[in-house]
Formats: C-alpha cells, sequence, structure tokens
C-alpha cells in the first residue's frame, strides 16, 4: 500500500491549515494596529490641544473597519481549509477499509470471557503491572490468581538468564527434569551445557571439569559425542574462542535457550508457546480483508451473514495459523469429514467419498481417475486418516 | 519402492481435472456451496476468484487497508480543534467590530480610549489563544503524520514487531471503549505507543459518561451544543434523548409545572418530526413514575440512562470515524472463525491451536466453521505441513504422516514403522505416497 499520496494530502490539509493561521493573524494584527492608532491620535490632539473631535477619529475608525471586512476575510480563509478538510476524509475513505464492521456479525462476545483472556496475555507477556491494573479495573482477582503466579516465576527465570546467571532455570528444570524428558525436550542438558561452558570460560578447569562429573555425565546415554565436544574444551579454559568451538560462546545461544525455557515452560502449564490473543487477532488480521470483499458484494443479505455455519468464502490464513490437516475434496471442492472421508484411489490421487461414490455411480462401476488416465476400481479404494 | 506413478505423470493430465466452478460439467453436479442462499454462492463465487493465494507483499497491503480508523481518529479531532479555534476567532473579531462602533457613542474623550484600550488588551487575549490553538493543532497534526509513518514502516520481511504494536493498539481500544482508562494509558505508556492510541480523544467522552452514570445529562448536553452542525448532518436525535430523559426526571420529581415549561422549550422543537416519542413522554404526567403501565413505566426505570451511555457512546463514535464494536472484538471474531474447525474439539489438538482452550472455544461457539478451498495437512507426528517437499505417506491401515517423520522414524527403528495411533506395524517398504492436490 503506498501511503505517499494519503502523506500528500494531508501536507495540503497542513499547508491550508498554516495559511489560514497566518492571514487570521494577519487580520486581528490589523485591527489591533488601527485601534492603537487610534487611541494615539486621541491622546495626541488632547496634548497639542487642537480641538479636533475624537469623535470624528471614532467614525474614522469605524469606516476602517468595516472596510477592512475583517469577518469576511475570516470567512473565505476558512472556506478554502473547509474544502481541503472534506477532501481529505474522503481520500481515507477510498484508500481503506472505511468500516471494518461490516464483517461482524452480531453476536456478543461475553465480555467477562474476553476479559479473562486479556489478563492472560498480559500475564504470559510479561507486563505484569498492566495486567494487575487491568485485573482491577476490570474483573474479579480471584478468577485469574492462578495464572498470574506460574508466569511471575517464569519471567524470574528469564531476568535470572538475561544476567547471565543460570541457577534459577537449573532448579527449575531439575525439579520438572521427568516431564521435560516426556516432553522430548533436552532442555536440561542444554542448560547444564550453558553452565559448563560458562565456568570454563571464566578459567576455571577444575570446577568445570567436576561441574560436568556431576551434571552432564547422567546425560551421557543420548548425548555421547556432545560431551566428547565440551570435554575437549577443557584444553581452551578461558580462551574458547580460539578453541575449535568458538559457536559454544554466541550470545545468541542465550536468546535461544531462553525462548526453547519459555516453550516448555508454558507447555508444562498446559498454554501454547504463541499468546492465543496474539495469535486469533493476526488471523483476523488475514480473514477480515476476504470477508470485507465478501459483504461489500453481499450488502443488504446481512441476514444470511447471521445465520451461516460456515464461512461463505474461502479464507487462506498463512501456514502459521494450520493447526490440523484440512482435507478439500479437489472435485466437489468440499472439506472432508467423519460422513464423507478422503478416499485413496490406486493411483495415489485423493478425493473424497462422495465424490467416487458419484463418479463410480454408485460404486458398481469403474471410473477414469481426474487426474491421471488411470482406471480406478472403487473396491480399491481406501479411507485415509490424516 | 514410494509411489505408484512417477509425479512427473501429473502435469501431462492436469487438463483432465474437472472445472468445479461450472455447473453443467458432467461428472459432477456438487453444489459448491451448501450454505448460505444463491446471492452467497454467486457473491462467493466472485470474491474467490480475486483470493487467490497471496504473496506477503499483497497481504500486508490488504492488513493495512484495514487501518482506517487509525488515520481518521486524529483527523477528525485536529479538524474539530480547528474548527473551535476558529469559532472562537469569530467571536471575538465581531465582538470587537460591534464594540467598535458603539464606542463612536462614548459620552467622553477619556471613557472612548479606556473602551479602545479594554479592546485592544482583548484582541492581545484573542492572539494569545489563537497562537495556543495553533500549537494544539499543531500536536495533532503531527499525530495524524505519525501514523501515517507507522504505516508506512511496516515491513513485509520483518512484521513481528509490527504487529505486536499493532495488537496493543487493538487491546488499547478496546481498554478505552470500556472504560479501563487507567490500564488503556498504562499499557500505551509502557510500551511507548501513545501517538498511535487516541487516549485524550476518549477522555473526552469519558466526562460525558461518568456524567450519565451518575444521572447527569449536563456535559452530554454541551457536547451536542459543541458538534451541533454534524449531529444534525446525520440525523442525530441524541439530544432529543437526552431532553427527554430530562422532562422524565422532573416528572418523578413530582415538578409538573417545571416539567411542562421545559417541553414547551425543549422537547416542542422536535415535535415536528418526533411527535410520538413526545406524545408518549407527555403521558407520563398523567402516569406519574409508581405507575404500572408497561408503556411508561419502562421510561422511569434506570436503565434508560444506560441507555444513553450507548447511544452517545455510538455517536461518538461514528463523529470520530471509528466502529462502533471494539476493534478486538471484531479482529477477534474474525480470527477465530477462520481458527475455527471441527477438528478444534477434538482430543489431539495441538495447544498451539487458541481453540484448543476453553475460554476462546466459548467465544467461537456462536460463530461459523472456517472454509477453506485448498487441502492443508499437517503431519501428526511433527505438526509440520505435508507439502512437495515433505509429501505424505499412507501406511497401510490408511494412516498419513510426512515423509520425514516416518523416515526418521524407520532411521531410528531399522526400517520398522509404528502408527502411533492404532500401534499398527509395518515396514517402511510398504509405505505409500499419497498425491494431494
Amino acid at each position: 500500500m503506498d501511503v505517499n499520496p494519503i502523506k500528500d494530502a494531508f501536507d495540503r490539509v497542513a499547508k491550508k491549515q498554516k495559511l489560514s493561521y497566518s492571514k487570521t493573524q494577519e487580520v486581528i494584527d490589523q485591527i489591533f494596529q488601527e485601534i492603537s492608532d487610534t487611541i494615539e491620535k486621541i491622546q495626541n490632539t488632547h496634548k497639542s490641544d487642537s480641538r479636533s473631535d475624537y469623535k470624528a477619529l471614532l467614525a474614522d475608525l469605524k469606516t476602517k473597519i468595516k472596510e477592512m471586512a475583517p469577518l469576511t476575510l475570516l470567512e473565505g480563509t476558512q472556506k478554502e481549509l473547509n474544502v481541503a478538510l472534506s477532501k481529505y476524509p474522503k481520500l481515507l475513505e477510498k484508500s481503506f477499509n472505511p468500516d471494518i464492521s461490516k464483517a461482524y456479525r452480531n453476536v456478543d462476545l461475553d465480555t467477562a470471557t474476553v476479559n479473562y483472556i486479556i489478563a492472560s496475555h498480559f500475564y504470559r507477556q510479561g507486563l505484569f503491572d498492566v495486567g494487575d491494573c487491568f485485573v482491577t479495573e476490570a474483573m474479579e482477582p480471584e478468577s485469574i490468581a492462578s495464572i498470574r503466579s506460574p508466569y511471575v516465576e517464569m519471567y524470574q527465570i528469564l531476568e535470572a538468564m538475561k544476567s547471565r546467571n543460570l541457577e534459577p532455570a537449573l532448579k527449575w528444570a531439575t525439579s520438572n527434569s521427568s516431564k521435560l524428558k516426556a516432553n522430548g525436550s533436552d532442555l536440561e542438558v542444554k542448560l547444564h551445557r550453558m553452565q559448563y561452558v560458562e565456568i570454563l570460560q571464566s578459567g576455571i578447569r577444575d570446577e568445570a571439569l567436576s561441574y560436568a562429573r556431576i551434571h552432564l555425565a547422567r546425560f551421557a546415554a543420548d548425548h555421547f559425542a556432545e560431551i566428547q565436544k565440551l570435554m575437549g574444551c577443557l584444553l581452551w579454559a578461558g580462551k574458547l574462542e580460539l578453541s575449535p568451538y568458538p559457536d559454544l560462546l554466541y550470545p545468541a545461544n542465550w536468546d535461544k535457550l531462553a525462548e526453547e525455557l519459555t516453550r516448555q515452560f508454558c507447555s508444562l502449564l498446559g498454554q501454547s508457546f504463541e499468546s492465543p490473543l496474539g495469535v486469533t487477532v493476526a488471523a483476523g488480521v488475514q480473514a477480515l480483508p476476504p470477508l470485507l470483499k465478501f459483504m461489500n458484494v453481499m450488502w443488504g443479505k446481512k441476514q444470511e451473514w447471521q445465520s451461516m455455519k460456515q464461512l461463505p468464502v474461502p479464507v487462506e490464513l498463512d501456514d502459521e495459523f494450520q493447526f490440523h490437516s484440512i482435507f478439500v475434496c479437489p472435485v466437489s471442492k468440499e472439506q472432508a469429514t467423519d460422513d464423507n472421508p478422503p478416499w485413496l484411489m490406486p493411483c495415489g490421487h485423493v478425493l473424497c467419498k462422495q465424490s467416487i461414490v458419484k463418479m463410480s455411480k454408485n460404486l458398481s462401476k469403474s471410473f477414469k481417475c481426474p487426474y491421471c488416465p488411470t482406471d480406478i476400481d472403487s473396491g480399491n479404494c481406501k479411507a485415509l486418516y490424516f | 519402492m514410494l509411489p505408484l506413478l512417477g509425479s512427473n505423470r501429473q502435469p501431462t493430465f492436469i487438463s483432465q481435472i474437472p472445472n468445479p466452478d461450472r455447473r453443467d460439467s458432467p461428472k459432477m453436479d456438487i453444489d459448491p456451496l451448501p450454505n448460505g442462499g444463491p446471492a452467497a454462492a454467486v457473491a462467493a463465487a466472485a470474491v474467490a476468484a480475486t483470493n487467490a493465494p497471496s504473496s506477503k507483499l499483497s497481504r500486508l497491503a490488504e492488513s493495512l487497508k484495514l487501518e482506517h480508523q487509525l488515520t481518521r481518529v486524529p483527523f477528525e479531532h485536529l479538524k474539530k480543534s480547528m474548527r473551535a479555534n476558529h469559532r472562537v476567532v469569530e467571536k471575538e473579531v465581531s465582538a470587537v467590530v460591534s464594540a467598535v462602533s458603539d464606542a463612536a457613542n462614548a459620552p467622553g474623550e477619556d471613557d472612548a480610549v479606556d473602551r479602545l484600550s479594554s479592546l485592544v488588551s482583548r484582541l492581545q487575549g484573542l492572539k494569545r489563544k489563537l497562537e495556543e490553538g495553533s500549537r494544539t493543532e499543531h500536536l495533532q497534526a503531527q499525530r495524524c503524520r505519525a501514523r501515517l509513518d507507522h504505516l508506512e514502516s511496516a515491513d513485509p520481511e520483518n512484521l513481528s514487531e509490527w504487529s505486536n504494536t499493532r495488537l496493543k493498539r487493538i487491546v488499547v481500544d478496546y481498554m478505552l471503549r470500556m472504560s479501563y482508562y487507567d490500564t488503556a494509558a498504562k499499557l500505551a505508556e509502557s510500551t511507548n505507543i501513545q501517538d498511535l492510541v487516541d487516549i485524550d480523544v476518549f477522555l473526552e467522552a469519558k466526562k460525558v459518561i461518568d456524567a450519565l452514570q451518575n444521572k447527569e445529562v449536563g456535559p452530554a448536553l454541551a457536547w451536542c451544543t459543541e458538534n451541533k452542525s454534524r449531529l444534525k448532518k446525520s440525523k442525530s436525535i441524541f439530544e432529543f434523548q437526552l431532553r427527554l430523559q430530562e422532562f422524565v426526571e422532573l416528572v418523578r420529581a413530582e415538578n409538573s409545572m417545571r416539567a411542562i415549561t421545559y417541553a414547551r422549550k425543549y422537547l416542542a422543537p422536535w415535535g415536528s418530526t418526533h411527535m410520538k416519542e413526545l406524545q408518549r413522554v407527555m403521558a407520563t404526567l398523567a402516569f406519574r413514575s409508581n405507575t404500572e403501565c408497561a408503556t411508561y413505566k419502562v421510561l422511569f426505570e434506570t436503565k434508560q440512562w444506560d441507555f444513553l451511555v450507548d447511544q452517545f457512546r455510538q455517536e461518538f463514535c461514528r463523529l470520530y470515524g471509528m466502529t462502533f464494536e471494539p476493534l478486538l472484538n471484531i479482529y477477534l471474531q474474525a480470527g477465530l472463525s477462520a481458527l475455527k474447525t471441527p477438528f478444534c474439539t477434538e482430543d489431539g489438538c495441538t495447544k498451539e491451536d487458541p481453540l484448543s482452550q476453553e475460554c476462546f472455544r466459548k467465544l467461537a461457539m456462536p460463530l461459523p466453521f472456517s472454509k477453506q478451498h485448498h487441502s492443508k495437512l499437517v503431519c501428526y507426528i511433527t505438526k509440520e505441513l505435508m507439502d512437495t517437499e515433505n509429501p505424505p505417506l499412507v501406511l497401510p491401515n490408511g494412516y498419513v504422516y510426512s515423509t520425514k517423520a516416518l523416515e526418521e522414524m524407520a532411521k531410528k527403528n531399522n526400517g520398522k514403522i509404528i502408527c502411533p495411533r492404532t500401534n499398527f506395524g509395518c515396514d517402511y517398504s510398504d509405505l505409500v505416497k499419497a498425491y494431494i492436490s
């Protein structure tokens, strides 16, 4: 989207605004000047004792100001400004979608639920101050307390890691060792490795060795090669950057480790790694444009929109939003369901059952695969489970 | 060992694919749109045609087009200040002009000088005001520019921070509309997005809403006067509704004489267009506040005040070019629908799917399911997308996993494959490739 034409249009508004300001100032200055002059003249005539009439001067002033027609001047500048002021919003309406609520269905989102989701989001993002403020302002603190405390712990661990202190992380990983293993995560060994490297790089070889004996040895079964490499590092204590493994010192390793820890921590909490609110809103951002396009065509038929069981237009989200396998029959364009499952034909192509039933005249005849010239005997098709 | 057919045979026969949009296609007469009426079908087809899988850039452009409110609100705010400042100048200047005429009738010279001097200081005051107003306008114009710059700064290759800011903006908008002002201010401040949210605009609404909640119409009426011409343009009857309520309150207080005077002054002008409402509310004089007559009883209920608050919010949003619904609700609804599949409620649903959570499911309940025109298969084991790089393989029992996952499993298990969902065992060589189009 090109923002420049909008910027230019806004600059025109700003220019007119400046012009109007300086003209207004001019008008005021002029009146100011005329009145001040008149005062001076009246006072001067008084001093010189010439009996010229102050009334004449006042009448003079009145005519002058009347000739100046300040109100007409002001009106004129305002008119010019108004043109710019009414043009700009029209451009905005043309450049943007002027009303994204056209795609909104009038079903109330339950406020308490939305608030709960937002509060969880704040805590998940580590915005504890904002979260607490929100909870006091909008909801019952008890309902959310159980969400808050684990995230406090998580952010304490992450904060410590930022200042290169692995103790809290190791403590947490050790006490959740079996759960982490069940998750298929080797976070624990990664943390110990990092700790070992830190000790080694500080130059205390003996301490590093004894740390490895206590903490790394027990991972030998699954991480044999890795541990060999770490032992090799002992030769370069205090100067790992010169060793064949300088990658062990990359600062990015800390970021990766922190991410991995966050992922595992959330997973053990039964929560997602990404904020679900963030994911849903991001999906909404991608879904709205096609929905709005549809609504613009459909305008006036809102009734149908309110009662639909499935969105009327396909909404393609990016891959990151794909959490489930969706099979769309390439013939009927319908999504597979339990009643209409995907069937694999002997040639390797897949259609939905109903399409195969139709093409085979109720499974009575062989038919040609729509993708390749193979003759398909419906008896040789089988259901797939994704 | 893998596919029954070489994949190179596919393109040759692509022309045989039946066109699903052609109703006269001999092989199929399945309605492509199982829901919605015929109008919906036509519209959907029109949209589907333009909805080809879009590149990052066009996707970003589409998403930026949703930001009307972001650019419109600060502009309306600026416009309002400009108009108000101009009105002040006009008023003052015309007062000075007529005062100059009056001064001609000054009884004495000293008196004339006094009068003129007071006009001089009045003009000086006006100049100060004008400068002050211009400073505010300048700040507001800067804000308009900041928003445009922000839109321009969205880089399709590096969107995550921009998207985070968008989420925060949307949440702040929600807070402001729900009157959670402290949180709104705190969130905006802690993430430094004050220029991208409309806290000051909503503080203006807060005054009116607070007063209405205290059963005071004063600030609301003042707001109506301030925005008189624009309310008139949109044929708003908000002021009339406020007047009706004030009348009802006089009746409730048994202050009939004042009520009648009030009605003559403030209700009668609306008679030509809203006689029915006027008659109805006048009848309360006869029925009084303890009436059991349903038609009039409802006028005395406290929820009338909540109704006024709602009404005000709507007028307010309309004036500033905002949507009536909080942005968050609009995005949430669209997102929930787009993510809602029948599989979200199944046991194996991944935690990363927002709809695996109870509260999200609750919100999504009344919403329609998503619709997709292209198959997208996610491997049960790796949760990765299966595509031509990582094609799906079928076990003899019909279960499908990604090549990557099964290769890995075979490597670890000496070529043996065990279906994680059924414990069915087979050899890697028993697998066949499935072609998904």
